[in-house]
């Protein structure tokens, strides 16, 4: 039996449904991150966790005991806000023991609390400040104190970075990552910021519209995709998804790629997923990651499913680490992830290597992955 | 945003197993609303109650104690006569043509004095910080002190008129306090000068809210000062215009003590405004049904004015 | 010429007309400074001449001989209709008046604003906006069923007193006025409380929920210690207004010795028995102006800033 276990919850607003029947598992000492576009539910499925809202329908159990009909401070949960929500008129330590003084914890094991933590996080000597003398990062560790001193069953982060600057967010994140390695706490975890998701999680749960679009571990998420949102939403730059059409020919199928005043680009699918056959002479939705369309001595050597093509290149963007290069491709731009050092000018011609066994395919009318 | 109690819970075994905690949390869900209940019940009962009851008192032939058969709209009717009655003038005549007069001066003026010392204490003044008490603290005090300290001012024996008599200047005269035709524009002089340091608080808290950016693009954009006011600030400054006019509104109708202070009601209760009329009909004439017959046609005219305001306020909030 | 001016010149002709501008605008400034001070420096040199002097001398001109006699005579001597003992017991009337009225007021405004904003419920638009609508009412539309309740409650207090021996407060013309001033200060009060609560962040209520809080307990440590400014600002409204009304005090402790301040003030200086003596009768105005002034002076500061933050933006 899983540890976090969320079964068929619904909730609605009067008559709009904000949560469409969600389920999701989470094991003892896992990091599930739930992550979607702004309005997609998952903050507010935080918050029912949380019990900071009810419930329409469904059940929320942690540990084999439903804690859904339960006041927020009865679910042995804690909880890190985006704004951190640090108590203004109080100092530091004050904040951390706001809830131990509120569950009547005799003061010097308060204090004891308060020291352990600051420890862990490096901020004793600010328990005497008050948050507005603090810096956004100080916030924060603060905000993560204030939680890890309750030692819950589980913890809940609320977008707990996206206040950070860039630079600060790195460091917050493996910091996060680090104490959830070191703790071993089960953690519940919600962001907007796919890198954050793919980094930091254990378990994904992608949302779009109340629903669960897909439930798995970053590598299923990002490998296999099941709908065009989930790909295009997962990965940065996002997933180049190319309108196409497949083609059979006797010893197996291939999938052609229009361009624009060209010959089109006709790759061979040696093992395509069953279910692509079914859309011969059909359009498709290819799909492929930037880093699977590369220079040709970029590309794995030994993935044996690779295909090249010359390709027209529109735009080329140095980014240091790697050299994006934009071709065109079934009407879109497609963009492509080369070395950093590889000699390619705009409005040349160039080959890519397509890896095929890295590719995906989604119906146009359901967006469905074609397995 | 929380909504409380919005769903029934759905009870598990476990709280079926101890009923005591289901009333407990039953209660910490109704605690906000017992909070709250005390406050709405005063006001549902105190105001709109209330209210009720003198609609209630206008339709009686109330004297001097209220009655409660209803003998119709007699005391509306009456008003209405009155209304027309301007020679002589009647109270009520002279009391509303009072309340057009002083309404339209006192909130016109309080609006442009105010604007125009916002805009120049805008101007980055040195001693801003002396000058805008000094403009202000007349909102502190009541109208029976501004009354009585005006009524000072404005004596012809005593006031203004005798001191520029002593400066030289014989032939000033100004005896409105004691004019019948013109002891209401005593009363606009008293309530402006108590009021539009007040408007031009507001007025300047909305200069200083105005994006500093627009300026100074207007300003690139080539806009003479007086441009920059006319056709970006004044327009920005909307709310303001609308916040200030309602609160000017709302006292103006309450004006009461004011004239009461200030003219003790001017010479045949000239100076009179509704406020006025109601009170001396009420509780000196013994007429109560005449009198809430006109609290009944104050609070309809605020009514008009406050009501839109208040919708639109609100639906905007909520958005 | 005018087109083809030199640098320099263009550049003194713009200095010149900024400092003329400079002038202008501190000119006007200044007038209206007096205009604003002129009835209180009136008011306040005419409290310490002599009578001698205010009918021989200029309004303006400062007391020759400055003189106490008018304000002690304020506070403790003079008529107000046939009762000549000053104005302290109206003073201190007003004072019991005022004090527990804007403690009561501002605590439920706090309570209220709290609730309308942080445990919403349905309809909570609809209970704010009739709250609201009671701050706009002309009293007078409430004056005579009020006076009859409290007359009412009045004679049940004396059967109260009549069988317990203790009236219970029925009656008492004070406790009537801070009941009076409670009930219509509310929608005020609820008003400043809400605009401000509503832009307190929600993310701190939820956090002392999962800390444990209960409802007083999150109201008590976490919003009240953070509602320094519109307090503030609750605060000094309230007092202004209720030491300043005059409409229901005179409607409800009209007369006698229960009367407030700004009642016995009017008395005062319509009795007219006798030589009217202005002196005096500016130093008792004086009296009733001080408390008021003196918030404003220490804390309209705060007042106009908070109220700006808040409450008149609507």
């Amino acid at each position: 039996m899983a540890f976090l276990e969320i079964d068929g919850l619904k909730k609605r607003f009067g008559n709009v449904e904000i949560l469409k029947g969600i389920n999701v598992e989470l094991e003892k000492g896992g990091f599930l991150v739930l992550v979607g576009p702004s309005g997609c539910g998952k903050s507010t499925l935080l918050n029912t966790i949380a019990g900071l809202e009810q419930i329409t329908e469904g059940e929320i159990r942690v540990d084999g005991r439903a804690i859904n009909d339960l006041h927020p401070s009865k679910r042995d949960i804690a909880m890190v806000f985006q704004s951190y929500a640090l108590y203004p008129n109080m100092t530091v330590a004050g904040n951390i023991a706001f809830g131990m003084e509120m569950r009547g914890v005799p003061a010097a094991e308060r204090q004891a609390a308060i020291d352990k933590v600051a420890k862990v996080l490096q901020i004793g000597h600010l328990l005497n400040r008050k948050p507005s003398q603090l810096s956004g990062g100080q916030r924060q560790r603060v905000a993560m104190g204030r939680a890890l001193v309750r030692d819950p069953k589980l913890f809940l982060f609320d977008e707990p970075l996206s206040n950070l600057d860039a630079k600060l967010r790195v460091d917050m994140r493996i910091e996060i990552k680090r104490l959830h390695a070191t703790t071993g706490t089960t953690i519940v975890y919600v962001t907007h910021d796919q890198i954050e998701a793919m980094t930091l999680a254990t378990k994904i749960a992608v949302m779009r519209d109340g629903e669960v679009q897909q439930f798995g571990t970053p590598a299923e998420i990002y490998n296999n995709p099941t709908n065009i949102f989930v790909a295009d939403f997962m990965g940065s730059p996002a997933m180049n998804l190319i309108p196409a059409k497949i083609d059979g020919n006797g010893n197996g199928l291939s999938v052609v790629l229009d361009r624009e005043a060209r010959q089109p680009i006709v790759l061979p699918i040696p093992g395509a997923p069953t279910g692509l056959a079914a859309f011969k002479d059909k359009s498709v939705i290819f799909g492929v990651r930037p880093e699977a369309l590369t220079d040709p001595e970029g590309a794995e050597r030994n993935g044996s499913n690779i295909a090249t093509a010359d390709c027209h290149i529109e735009v080329v963007e140095p980014a240091g680490s790697d050299t994006f290069a934009v071709t065109n491709l079934g009407g879109k731009g497609v963009v492509a992830r080369l070395r950093a050092d590889a000699r390619i000018q705009p409005g040349t011609s160039t080959p890519l290597a397509f890896n095929l066994s890295k590719a995906v395919f989604f119906d146009p009318a359901t967006e469905k992955r074609i397995l | 945003m929380s909504t409380v109690a919005e769903t029934q819970i759905k009870l598990t075994p476990e709280h079926d197993a101890r009923p005591g905690a289901s009333v407990r949390s039953r209660l910490q869900d109704l605690l906000p609303k017992i909070v709250l209940a005390p406050s709405f019940a005063a006001t549902i009962v105190f105001v709109y109650g209330f209210i009720l009851w003198t609609i209630y008192l206008s339709f009686t032939n109330s004297k001097t104690f209220p009655s409660y058969a209803i003998t119709g709209p007699r005391a509306y009717q009456r008003l209405w006569r009155w209304t027309f009655e301007s020679d002589p003038p009647s109270s009520w005549y002279t009391s509303i043509t009072n309340m057009g007069i002083f309404g339209f001066l006192y909130i016109g003026i309080c609006l442009a004095l105010g604007l125009f010392l916002a805009i120049l204490l805008d101007q980055k003044i040195r001693g801003e910080g002396v000058l805008r008490p000094i403009y202000l603290y007349p909102m502190a005090l009541s109208f029976i002190v501004t009354g009585v300290a005006w009524k000072w001012f404005l004596d012809p024996g005593l006031g203004l008129e005798q001191t520029l008599h002593q400066w030289g200047w014989t032939s000033f005269h100004f005896d409105w306090i004691k004019n019948k035709d013109f002891v209401i524009y005593t009363v606009v002089i008293a309530g402006v000068w108590q009021a539009s340091g007040f408007v031009m608080a507001m007025f300047l808290a909305g200069l200083r809210g105005i994006d500093g950016e627009i300026m100074k693009a207007a300003q690139i954009d080539g806009a003479s000062a007086f441009q920059l006011y006319r056709r970006i600030v004044i327009p920005l400054l909307r709310p303001v215009f609308l916040s200030a006019f309602i609160v000017l509104a709302h006292l103006a109708i309450k004006s009461y003590d004011l004239v009461v202070a200030l003219t003790s009601g001017g010479p045949g209760g000239s100076a009179w405004l509704p406020s006025n009329f109601m009170y001396e009909f009420t509780f000196k004439r013994n007429e109560m049904a005449v009198g809430s017959a006109s609290a009944v046609i104050m609070l309809m005219t605020i009514t008009a004015i406050i009501v839109p305001y208040l919708y639109s306020e609100l639906r905007e909030k909520s958005r | 010429m005018s087109a083809v001016a030199s640098p320099a010149r263009q550049a003194a002709s713009g200095v010149r007309a900024r400092t003329l501008n400079r002038i202008v605008i501190y000119g006007l400034l200044a007038l209206f400074a007096i205009f604003y001070l002129m009835p209180l420096f009136v008011m306040l040199v005419t409290s310490f001449k002599t009578m001698d002097e205010i009918q021989n001398g200029n309004m303006l001109s400062l007391p020759h001989a400055p003189t106490f006699a008018p304000w002690i005579k304020a506070w403790s001597e003079v008529c107000s209709g046939l009762t000549c003992v000053g104005m302290k017991g109206y003073f201190w009337n007003s004072i019991k008046m005022v004090v527990p009225a804007v403690l009561i007021s501002t605590l439920l405004g706090a309570l209220n604003g709290y609730v309308l904003t942080k445990w919403r419920f349905r309809g909570h638009t609809l209970v704010f906006a009739m709250m609201l609508f009671a701050c706009f009412i002309p009293f007078q539309s409430v004056l005579l069923p009020m006076a009859t309740i409290l007359g009412s409650l009045g004679r049940f207090g004396v059967t109260l007193q009549n069988a317990t021996g203790f009236n219970f407060g029925l009656g008492n013309s004070t406790v009537n006025l801070v009941f009076v001033h409670v009930v219509y200060g509310l929608g005020f009060t609820t008003l400043f409380f809400r605009n401000y609560y509503e832009a307190f962040p929600t993310e701190l209520v939820k956090a002392a929920q999962v800390d444990g809080a209960s409802f007083f307990q999150i109201f008590r440590r976490i919003m009240l210690p953070n509602s320094l400014p519109i307090i503030v600002v609750t605060v000094i409204y309230q007092f202004t207004n209720i030491w300043n009304d005059f409409l229901f005090a005179s409607a409800y402790a009209g007369s006698g010795d229960v009367m407030p301040m700004t009642v016995a003030l009017n008395n005062v200086v319509n009795t007219s028995t006798g030589v009217v003596e202005y002196n005096v009768n500016m130093a008792a105005a004086m009296i009733a102006a001080l408390p008021t002034l003196i918030v404003y002076v220490v804390a309209g500061r705060y007042f106009v800033r908070g109220l700006m933050a808040g409450a008149v933006k609507g």
